[in-house]
C-alpha cells in the first residue's frame, strides 16, 4: 500500500529528476556560448574588431606563429596573470597592445570550460559572420542633441538602458554642471576612476573609444557592466558629449572636496549644538532633582 | 605573496572566518555569560564630558552603519535616488555629516577615558583595541568620502555586489580587487571588527530591546566592589 509520505516522496523524486534532466538537456554548445557572451564580450569579438582585448578570430593561428600551441592558449586563458608575471614575451606582448589592461583571472574557467572555448573561437571564427562580431557603432556626425543626451547620461538624469552605473559615480569631467546651466552645485563628479575631461584624445578618438565603452576593461568597471553593457546609440551619445569636452580645463579636485568637507563639518557642528539643545535640561531632570532631595547630613 | 593569492586571503577567507567567529562567539557568549552583555557604562562615573562624546557617537555611527546596511540590502533603489545629481549630493553631504559625527565622538570617547583617572582604570586593553580600529574605520571613511566620491553609487554598484557573492557563498573578488588600497583597509576592518565584535562591549548593539534612542536620560549606576576606582 501506498502512503500519502511515500507519493509525495516519489513525486518529489520525479520533479527533480525532470529538472536534472532539463538543467542537464541544456547543450554544451550553448552553456559554453553564453559563457562567452558573458564573460568574454566585453574585451572581445570574433571577427568585429579590437576592443580593449584583441580580436579573437583565428586566434589560435596567430599563436601557432609566434610559437605557442593550443596547450599555451588554455593555460593562459585559466591564469592570465601567472604569465604575465613570469615574463612571458607573448603575454607580455598582448598586454601592451591592450593598453596594459591586463586580462583577469575569471571564476569558473576550469581546463574542460578553457576547452570547450577555444573550440567555440575555433569554429566561430570559420563563419563568415560570428555571432560573438559585436556592436557596431554608428559614424554619423555628432549634434548638439547627442551632446546633450551624454551629458545626461553622465549625470545620471538619463539612466542606462541596461541598468549600468552612470559615470558620474565615479568619474568628473570639465564643467559639470549636473544642476542645469548657471546652477552648478561645485561638488562635481566622482574620483574612483580617472578625470574624463580629456579621455577622448587620451583613448585616440572616436573609434578606439567606442570601443572601450562597449566592453569596458578596467578591473573595476569591467565586473559592473559585463551585465550591464551599454547599447550603442548611449555610447554614440557619451562619445560626442566626452568629445565636446576635448582639450577644455580639467577641474581642480581640491575645490569641491575642500565645499564637501566644509558643509560635512558644518551640518557637523550644527547637529552637536541641537543635540546640546534638545537634552538641555539632561543634567537637571535627572541628576539634580536627586542631589536636591537628598537631606543634608546633620539635618 | 601574488596579489591575487592576497585579494583571496582578505576578501574570501578573512570575512568567512570573521563571520563564522560572530556568529559562534556572540551565541556563546550569550548562553555562558548572559550578564555580560552591557555596554557597561561609565557614565555614572564622569557624566559632563560623556554627553559631548558619547551622544555624538552614538548618532553619528548607527546612522552611517544603517546607510552602509540599506546600500547592501537595495543597492538598485539608492542608485535610483542618486540618478539624481542634486540628490546624490544631499545623501552624500549627510553620510559626511554623520561620520564627522562618528570621528568626533569618538574622539571625545577615547579623550575622556584618557583624561579621567576614574574611567581609564574601568577602561580594559580590549577597549583600547576596539577604539582604535573605530578610529581606524571612521577616518579611512571620511577619507574616502571626500577622496574617492561618490561612495553611495560605487559601494552600491561594485561593493554590493561583493558582499552578496559572501553571503550567497559563492563570492567573488573581481568587484572589489581594483579598489584603492583606503577601501580595502576599510572592507578588511569592517570584517575584523565584526569578528572582535562578540569579545567586546559592543555586544550591547544586541540587547533587545534596545530602547537607548528614545529613552529618557537615566544616570547608571555600578552594582558590585567598586575598591578598584
Amino acid at each position: 500500500m501506498v502512503t500519502r509520505s511515500s507519493a509525495r516522496a516519489v513525486c518529489i523524486s520525479c520533479f527533480a529528476c525532470c529538472l536534472a534532466v532539463l538543467s542537464g538537456g541544456e547543450s554544451l554548445g550553448q552553456a559554453t556560448a553564453d559563457f562567452f557572451r558573458q564573460n568574454c564580450m566585453n574585451c572581445h569579438t570574433i571577427g568585429g574588431g579590437r576592443l580593449t582585448g584583441p580580436d579573437l578570430k583565428d586566434v589560435t593561428e596567430r599563436a601557432a606563429a609566434e610559437g605557442k600551441d593550443r596547450e599555451w592558449l588554455i593555460n593562459f586563458m585559466m591564469n592570465p596573470r601567472e604569465f604575465i608575471d613570469s615574463g612571458d614575451p607573448y603575454a607580455l606582448k598582448l598586454l601592451v597592445e591592450s593598453r596594459n589592461v591586463p586580462m583577469p583571472t575569471l571564476p569558473g574557467v576550469t581546463r574542460q570550460r578553457a576547452e570547450y572555448l577555444l573550440d567555440l573561437i575555433e569554429a566561430e571564427s570559420k563563419l563568415p559572420e560570428s555571432q560573438f562580431k559585436g556592436l557596431q557603432i554608428s559614424d554619423k556626425p555628432f549634434t548638439p542633441a547627442d551632446v546633450e543626451n551624454g551629458r545626461e547620461l553622465f549625470v545620471g538624469v538619463k539612466q542606462l538602458t541596461a541598468g549600468g552605473t552612470s559615470c558620474i559615480s565615479c568619474h568628473t569631467i570639465h564643467d559639470l554642471q549636473p544642476l542645469g546651466q548657471g546652477r552648478g552645485a561645485g561638488l562635481g563628479g566622482g574620483r574612483l576612476g580617472p578625470d574624463l575631461t580629456n579621455v577622448f584624445e587620451r583613448l585616440k578618438g572616436r573609434k578606439s573609444l567606442s570601443a572601450w565603452l562597449m566592453a569596458p576593461g578596467t578591473e573595476t568597471m569591467q565586473p559592473v557592466f559585463k551585465n550591464h553593457p551599454m547599447t550603442a546609440d548611449e555610447i554614440h551619445a557619451l562619445v560626442a558629449f566626452f568629445e565636446s569636452t576635448a582639450g577644455k580645463p580639467v577641474p581642480e579636485p581640491s575645490v569641491s572636496r575642500i565645499t564637501l568637507m566644509l558643509l560635512g563639518l558644518a551640518g557637523a557642528t550644527a547637529l552637536v549644538f541641537a543635540f546640546d539643545a534638545i537634552w538641555k535640561r539632561r543634567f537637571q531632570s535627572v541628576r539634580q532633582p536627586l542631589v536636591d532631595s537628598t537631606p543634608v547630613r546633620g539635618h | 605573496m601574488s596579489q591575487n593569492f592576497l585579494d583571496q586571503f582578505l576578501f574570501v577567507a578573512l570575512p568567512y572566518v570573521c563571520l563564522f567567529t560572530f556568529f559562534l562567539m556572540t551565541i556563546y557568549r550569550y548562553r555562558m555569560q548572559s550578564f555580560s552583555y552591557s555596554s557597561l557604562s561609565s557614565q555614572f562615573l564622569e557624566n559632563k564630558h560623556h554627553f559631548w562624546a558619547v551622544v555624538p557617537f552614538h548618532y553619528g555611527i548607527l546612522v552611517v552603519t544603517a546607510g552602509h546596511l540599506v546600500a547592501f540590502a537595495i543597492p538598485r533603489s539608492i542608485l535610483a535616488w542618486n540618478s539624481h545629481p542634486l540628490r546624490l549630493y544631499v545623501l552624500e553631504v549627510s553620510a559626511l555629516i554623520f561620520g564627522l559625527m562618528t570621528l568626533i565622538g569618538l574622539v571625545g570617547v577615547i579623550v575622556r577615558r584618557l583624561t579621567h583617572s576614574k574611567i581609564r582604570t574601568v577602561t580594559s586593553p580590549t577597549d583600547w583595541v576596539l577604539f582604535a580600529m573605530l578610529l581606524v574605520q571612521a577616518a579611512s571613511g571620511i577619507a574616502i568620502a571626500l577622496f574617492y566620491p561618490w561612495g553611495s553609487s560605487w559601494f552600491a554598484s561594485n561593493l554590493s555586489p561583493y558582499l552578496w557573492s559572501i553571503f550567497k557563498l559563492s563570492p567573488d573578488v573581481t568587484y572589489v580587487a581594483a579598489m584603492p588600497h583606503l577601501v580595502k583597509l576599510h572592507i578588511v576592518l569592517a570584517f575584523v571588527t565584526i569578528g572582535f565584535f562578540p569579545f567586546t562591549r559592543l555586544v550591547h548593539l544586541l540587547v533587545i530591546p534596545n530602547p537607548y534612542l528614545w529613552r529618557k536620560p537615566q544616570v547608571v549606576r555600578w552594582y558590585g566592589t567598586r575598591s578598584k576606582i
